[in-house]
C-alpha cells in the first residue's frame, strides 16, 4: 500500500524539492542549513552589534553549536543503535526459523515411523485371532442348530405320513357319499323333467283355449261394430227426424202467424163494415133528410100552386072585376056620352069612372103588392127550394161521393177482402200444402220412424239375437272359459298341487339337497380343510421336504463346509502354525523393532534433549535478544533521558536566553542603543529554538512511527512463529502483541494531537517508550508526511473545485488540516453561505485576526 | 447561485440529498463500493489519499456519498466530515481477521461522536467472495455490534467486486431513511 502510494507520489511529485528517498541526508542538510543560516545571520548580526553582546552571543552560539553537534552525534548514535538492533533482530529471526524447522522435521519423521510400525503389527495379529475364533464359534452354533432341526424334521415327517393315511380314508368316504348324492340328484332331475313336460302340455292347452277365447272375442268385436253402425244409422235417422220436427214447428209457427194475420184482417174488415154501416146509416139519414126535404119541397110546391091558384083566382076576379069595371067604365062612358048633356050625369059618371079607375088602380096596387109579396114569397121559396135543391144536390153529390167512396171502399175492401181471401186461400193452401208437407213429412217420419223402429227392432232383434248369440257365445265361451278356467284352475290346482308336491318334493329335495349341500359343504369344507390341511401339510411337507432337502443340502454343504472348514482348519492350523512361526519371527522382529524403538526413543530423547537444548538456546537467544532489546530500549530510554536532559538544557538555555534577553532588555532599559539589536537577536534565537523544537517533534514522530513499524514487524514475526509455537513463547508473544496493540492504540490516539498543534513544543512527559524506537526505515517518516501533504492537497483541491454544498462540508477538514482558528473557520463558513444564498450581506472579514496572522507570518 | 437553485429545487420537491459516509480501514473496499453504487462497475482503484464524493441516486433518493480514505495517518480526519451525516456505511474486510480489532476500535470511536448520534449504521461485511472470509455474524460479534444501543444498525454480507449484497443493503438503508423522515 505504501509502496504504491510512494510510487504514485514519486510520479506526481518529481518536481518536489525533497525526494524523500534520502531522509537522513535531508535531515542533516536541514539541520546544517539551519545552522549555517543561523550562523550567517548571526555573523551579519554580529558585525552590526556591539562587541560585548556579540561576544556573549558568539559564546552562546558556540554553545548552541556544540549542543547541536552533540545532538547530531546523538542522532547518529541513535541511528547506529537502530541499525544494530535491526541486524540483531534479523539474525534472531533467521536462527529461530532454522532451529524450529529442524526440530519439527525430525520430530515428525520419527513419530510417524514409530506409530506406523507398532500399529501395523498389533492390528494384524489381533484381526487374525478374532477372525478364527469367530469362525469356529459360528460353525459350532450352526452344527447344533442343524442337528436340532433334523430331529424336528423327522418327527414332522412321521406325523405327516399318519395324516396322509387319514386323509386318504376321508377322501374314500367322501367319494362314496358324493356318488349317493349324485344318484339322488339324478332321480330328482328326471322327476323334474317329467313335471316340466306335463306343465308344457298344460301350457299348450291353455294357449289353445286362449286362442279360441281370442276368436270369440273377435266375433264379439265384430258384433259390437255392427251394433255401433246401427246406432250410427239410428242417430242419423233421429237427426233427420229432428230436422223434420223442426220444420213442422216452423210450419206451425207460420200457420199461427198467418191465423194471426187473418184475425187482424177480419178485424180490419169488421172495422171497415162498421165504417160502411156508419156510412149507410149516414146515407139513410141523408136520404131521410132528403125525403123530408122533398116532402117539404112538395108542400112548398103545393103551397106555391095554391098560392098560384089563389093568385090566378084573385087575378081572374080582378080581371072580371076589371072587365066588370071596364064594362061599368064602358056602360058609364056610354052613359057619360049618353048623359053628357047629361055632363053632370057624365061627370058624375066620369067621377064615378075616375073613382072606379082609382079604385081599379088601388086594386091594381093591391094586386101588385100581393103580387110582389107573392113573388118575393115565391122567390124566397124558390131560393129556399134552390137552396134546398143545392143542398139536395150537395147531398146528392155527397151521397154520390159517399156512394162512390163507399163504392170505392167497398171495392177496395172487396179487393182487400178478395186479396185477403185470396191470401187466406193461399195461406190456407200453403197451410194445406204445409200441412200436407207436414203430414207428408210426418208420414215420412212416421214411415221412417216406423222403418227405423222396424229397423231398430230388427236391429235390436238382430242385436239382441246377436247379443243373445254373443251372450250365448260369451256364455258359452265364459262357460268354456270358466270350464277352461276351472280346468285351468283345476289344472293349475293340479299343477299347483303338483307344483306344491313338486315344490314340496323340491323343498324336500332342496332340503335334502341343502342337507346334502351342507353335508357336501361340510364335506367340502372338511375336504377343503383337509385339502388345506393337506396342502398346508403338503406345503409343510414340501417345505419340510424342501427344508429337509435344504437341510440335506445345507448339511451336505455344511459337511462340505465342515470338510472345507476342517481342511481350511487344517490349513488354518497349518497357517496358524506358520503364523505362529511367523509370529515368532515377528516377535523376534518386534523385539528387534522394540529394541530399535528403544534406540529410536533414546535417540528421540536425545533429540528432545537436543531440542530442549536448542529451545533453551533459542530461549536464551530470545532472552538475549529481549535483553538486547531491553538494553536497546534502555539505551533509547537513556538517550531519551539524555534528550530530555538536553531538552532541559535547552530549556535552561532558553531560560538563560530569556534571562539574557531580560538582561538585554534591562540593558535596553539602561541603554536605548542595545534594545533593538538584542531583540532581533533574541528573535533569531527563538526562531532557532523553534526550529530545533520542530526537529525534535519530527523526530518524536519518526520514533513513534518506528515503534508502529516495530510492532508490525513483531506481529509478522509472531505470525511466523505461530506455526510452531512454544506455549511459553506464545504467551510471551501474546503479551508482546498486547503491549504492541496498546502501543498502537496509544500511538493512534495522540497522532491527532501533533497534527492539530505541531507548532507547540512536545510535552516532555509524553512518551519515553515511544522515543525508544530508533529510526530504521526513514521512508515511513516521509510517507506520513507525504500522505498528510497529499491529503491536504487533495482536500484543498476538492474544496476549490467542488460545488458549494460539498465545499461547505469540507470547510471543517480544510480548517483542521491548515490549523485554522475558530474565527477563520466561521468566516469561511459565512462566506460560503453568502455565496450559496441570494440574500444577506457579505460578511466582513475580521481584519484584526488577519493582520495578526500576517504580522506573525511576516515576522517568521 | 447554482447551489441556491439546487437547494431551492430540493426544497420545492422535498428531496433533500442524504449525506452518507463510507468509512472503514484501508483496503476494505470503500472506493470500489462507492463506484459500484454510482456507475455499477468495478473500477481499478488506488489507495484513497483524501476522499471521493459522488452523488448516487437510488430509488428516487439522492445520496451525497462520501468515501473517506481509510489509511491510518488520515483516519483522524474522518471527524471533520461527521456533521450533518444521515447514515454511515462502515466497510469491513471480512477476510482480514487480524485487523478486526483495529476496525472495531475505529468503529467504536466513531460511534461515540456526538455528531453521529442520529446516523444510521450499515456495516458491509465485504470481500465475502474470499475463501477465508468471516461470516456476517462473526463480523458483527467481533465488531461488538450486538452491544450497540440507541443505534439503528444492520449488517450485510457484500462483495463489491461481484456486486452481491449491495442492493439489499441499499434497499434497507433507503427504507430506514424513509421511515426516519
Amino acid at each position: 500500500m505504501f509502496a504504491k502510494l510512494k510510487k504514485k507520489l514519486a510520479e506526481e511529485g518529481a518536481a518536489a524539492p525533497r525526494s524523500g528517498r534520502i531522509p537522513r541526508s535531508m535531515s542533516k542538510e536541514s539541520i546544517t542549513s539551519v545552522g549555517a543560516d543561523s550562523g550567517d545571520d548571526f555573523a551579519s548580526d554580529g558585525s552590526s552589534s556591539r562587541d560585548d553582546a556579540s561576544s556573549q552571543i558568539q559564546r552562546r552560539n558556540d554553545q548552541i553549536r556544540k549542543l547541536e553537534a552533540k545532538l547530531s552525534d546523538y542522532a547518529e548514535q541513535l541511528r547506529l543503535m537502530q541499525k544494530t538492533k535491526e541486524k540483531l533482530e534479523i539474525a534472531l529471526e533467521k536462527y529461530q526459523d532454522s532451529s524450529m524447522r529442524k526440530l519439527q522435521d525430525q520430530n515428525e519423521v520419527f513419530q510417524s515411523n514409530r506409530a506406523k510400525m507398532a500399529e501395523g503389527m498389533a492390528l494384524a495379529l489381533e484381526k487374525k485371532d478374532q477372525e478364527w475364533m469367530e469362525k469356529l464359534a459360528s460353525l459350532e452354533q450352526e452344527k447344533l442348530s442343524l442337528t436340532a432341526r433334523l430331529d424336528e424334521m423327522t418327527e414332522q415327517s412321521l406325523t405327516l405320513f399318519q395324516k396322509r393315511d387319514d386323509l386318504d380314508e376321508l377322501e374314500g368316504f367322501q367319494q362314496q357319499e358324493l356318488a349317493k348324492v349324485k344318484h339322488m340328484l339324478l332321480k330328482r332331475e328326471e322327476q323334474l323333467s317329467h313335471r316340466e313336460k306335463e306343465l308344457r302340455l298344460r301350457g299348450e292347452e291353455l294357449n289353445t283355449a286362449r286362442l279360441t277365447l281370442s276368436q270369440t272375442q273377435d266375433k264379439l268385436y265384430e258384433l259390437g261394430e255392427e251394433h255401433e253402425e246401427m246406432c250410427r244409422s239410428n242417430s242419423q235417422l233421429q237427426t233427420q227426424r229432428d230436422e223434420l220436427l223442426s220444420e213442422r214447428a216452423e210450419a206451425e209457427r207460420r200457420v199461427v202467424d198467418l191465423e194471426r194475420r187473418e184475425q187482424e184482417l177480419q178485424q180490419l174488415i169488421q172495422q171497415v163494415s162498421q165504417d160502411f154501416q156508419k156510412a149507410q146509416s149516414n146515407a139513410n139519414a141523408h136520404e131521410k133528410a132528403m125525403e123530408h126535404l122533398q116532402s117539404e119541397h112538395n108542400k112548398l110546391k103545393l103551397q106555391h100552386e095554391q098560392h098560384k091558384n089563389k093568385v090566378a083566382v084573385t087575378e081572374e076576379e080582378r080581371e072580371r072585376l076589371l072587365a066588370d069595371l071596364q064594362e061599368k067604365a064602358a056602360s058609364l062612358e056610354r052613359r057619360l056620352e049618353a048623359n053628357y048633356s047629361q055632363d053632370e050625369h057624365l061627370q058624375d059618371l066620369l067621377k064615378e069612372k075616375s073613382a072606379l079607375e082609382q079604385r081599379l088602380e088601388e086594386a091594381r096596387g093591391q094586386l101588385l103588392e100581393t103580387r110582389t109579396n107573392h113573388t118575393t114569397a115565391v122567390s124566397s121559396l124558390e131560393a129556399q127550394i134552390s137552396r134546398q135543391k143545392a143542398s139536395i144536390t150537395d147531398l146528392q153529390t155527397l151521397v154520390k161521393h159517399k156512394d162512390d167512396s163507399s163504392r170505392a171502399y167497398k171495392e177496395r175492401t172487396d179487393e182487400q177482402i178478395s186479396e185477403l181471401e185470396q191470401r187466406l186461400a193461399d195461406c190456407a193452401e200453403k197451410m194445406k200444402s204445409l200441412q200436407q208437407q207436414l203430414e207428408d213429412s210426418e208420414t215420412h217420419t212416421e214411415k221412417l220412424q216406423v222403418e227405423w223402429s222396424e229397423e231398430r227392432e230388427r236391429l235390436q232383434q238382430q242385436v239382441s239375437t246377436q247379443r243373445q248369440r254373443g251372450l250365448e257365445k260369451t256364455a258359452r265361451l265364459e262357460e268354456e272359459l270358466l270350464a277352461l278356467q276351472r280346468e285351468r284352475e283345476t289344472e293349475v290346482n293340479k299343477h299347483q298341487d303338483n307344483l306344491r308336491l313338486l315344490e314340496e318334493e323340491k323343498a324336500s329335495l332342496l332340503k335334502s339337497k341343502a342337507e346334502i349341500d351342507s353335508t357336501v359343504e361340510r364335506l367340502t369344507a372338511e375336504l377343503d380343510q383337509c385339502r388345506a390341511d393337506l396342502s398346508s401339510r403338503q406345503t409343510v411337507s414340501v417345505e419340510i421336504a424342501k427344508a429337509l432337502e435344504e437341510t440335506r443340502k445345507q448339511r451336505e454343504e455344511l459337511q462340505q463346509q465342515v470338510s472345507k472348514m476342517t481342511e481350511s482348519l487344517e490349513k488354518a492350523e497349518q497357517e496358524v502354525c506358520r503364523l505362529s512361526q511367523d509370529l515368532g519371527a515377528k516377535e523376534e522382529e518386534l523385539n528387534a523393532l522394540k529394541e530399535e524403538l528403544k534406540a529410536a526413543r533414546s535417540s528421540l530423547s536425545s533429540l528432545q534433549a537436543e531440542c530442549e537444548s536448542r529451545r533453551s538456546e533459542a530461549e536464551e537467544r530470545e532472552r538475549e535478544h529481549t535483553s538486547q532489546l531491553t538494553s536497546l530500549q534502555q539505551e533509547v530510554l537513556t538517550q531519551t533521558q539524555q534528550l530530555s536532559s538536553y531538552q532541559s538544557q535547552v530549556s535552561d538555555l532558553e531560560g538563560e536566553v530569556l534571562r539574557l534577553t531580560a538582561q538585554s532588555h534591562a540593558d535596553e532599559c539602561d541603554g536605548e542603543l542595545n534594545g533593538t539589536v538584542t531583540a532581533s537577536d533574541l528573535d533569531q534565537l527563538q526562531m532557532v529554538n523553534k526550529d530545533l523544537e520542530q526537529q525534535l517533534a519530527e523526530k518524536n514522530k519518526t520514533i513513534k512511527q518506528l515503534q508502529q513499524r516495530l510492532a508490525e514487524l513483531k506481529r509478522t514475526l509472531q505470525k511466523e512463529l505461530k506455526l510452531k509455537p512454544d506455549p511459553d513463547s506464545e504467551m510471551r508473544e501474546r503479551l508482546q502483541e498486547r503491549s504492541a496493540d496498546k502501543m498502537l492504540s496509544e500511538t493512534q490516539m495522540p497522532t491527532t494531537a501533533p497534527t492539530l498543534a505541531p507548532g507547540l513544543p512536545q510535552t516532555p512527559g509524553l512518551p519515553p517508550i515511544t522515543s525508544n524506537t530508533t529510526v530504521t526505515n526513514s521512508s515511513d517518516l516521509t510517507d506520513t508526511r507525504e500522505i498528510n501533504f497529499e491529503y491536504l492537497k487533495h482536500v484543498v483541491l476538492k474544496f476549490m473545485s467542488s460545488r458549494e454544498a460539498e465545499a461547505f462540508q469540507l470547510i471543517r477538514a480544510v480548517s483542521v488540516l491548515l490549523h485554522f482558528t475558530k474565527d477563520e473557520e466561521d468566516m469561511l463558513k459565512q462566506t460560503l453561505e453568502y455565496k450559496m444564498s441570494w440574500f444577506g450581506s457579505k460578511p466582513t472579514p475580521k481584519g484584526i485576526i488577519r493582520r495578526s496572522i500576517s504580522g506573525t507570518s511576516s515576522l517568521s | 447561485m447554482g447551489g441556491f437553485f439546487s437547494s431551492l429545487f430540493s426544497g420545492l420537491f422535498g428531496t433533500r440529498e442524504m449525506r452518507i459516509l463510507i468509512l472503514g480501514l484501508d483496503g476494505a473496499g470503500k472506493t470500489t463500493i462507492l463506484y459500484r453504487l454510482q456507475v455499477g462497475e468495478v473500477v481499478t482503484t488506488i489507495p484513497t489519499i483524501g476522499f471521493n464524493v459522488e452523488t448516487v441516486t437510488y430509488k428516487n433518493l439522492k445520496f451525497q456519498v462520501w468515501d473517506l480514505g481509510g489509511q491510518t495517518s488520515i483516519r483522524p480526519y474522518w471527524r471533520c466530515y461527521y456533521s450533518n451525516t444521515d447514515a454511515v456505511i462502515y466497510v469491513v474486510d471480512s477476510s482480514d481477521r487480524d485487523r478486526m480489532g483495529i476496525s472495531k476500535s475505529e468503529l467504536v470511536a466513531m460511534l461515540e461522536e456526538e455528531e453521529l448520534k442520529k446516523a444510521i449504521l450499515v456495516v458491509f461485511a465485504n470481500k465475502q467472495d474470499m475463501e477465508q472470509a468471516m461470516t456476517p455474524t462473526e463480523v458483527a460479534n467481533s465488531l461488538g455490534l450486538p452491544a450497540l444501543k440507541d443505534r439503528k444498525w444492520q449488517i450485510f454480507k457484500t462483495s463489491a467486486t461481484k456486486g452481491t449484497g449491495l442492493d439489499e443493503a441499499m434497499e434497507w438503508l433507503v427504507d430506514s431513511l424513509k421511515s426516519r423522515q
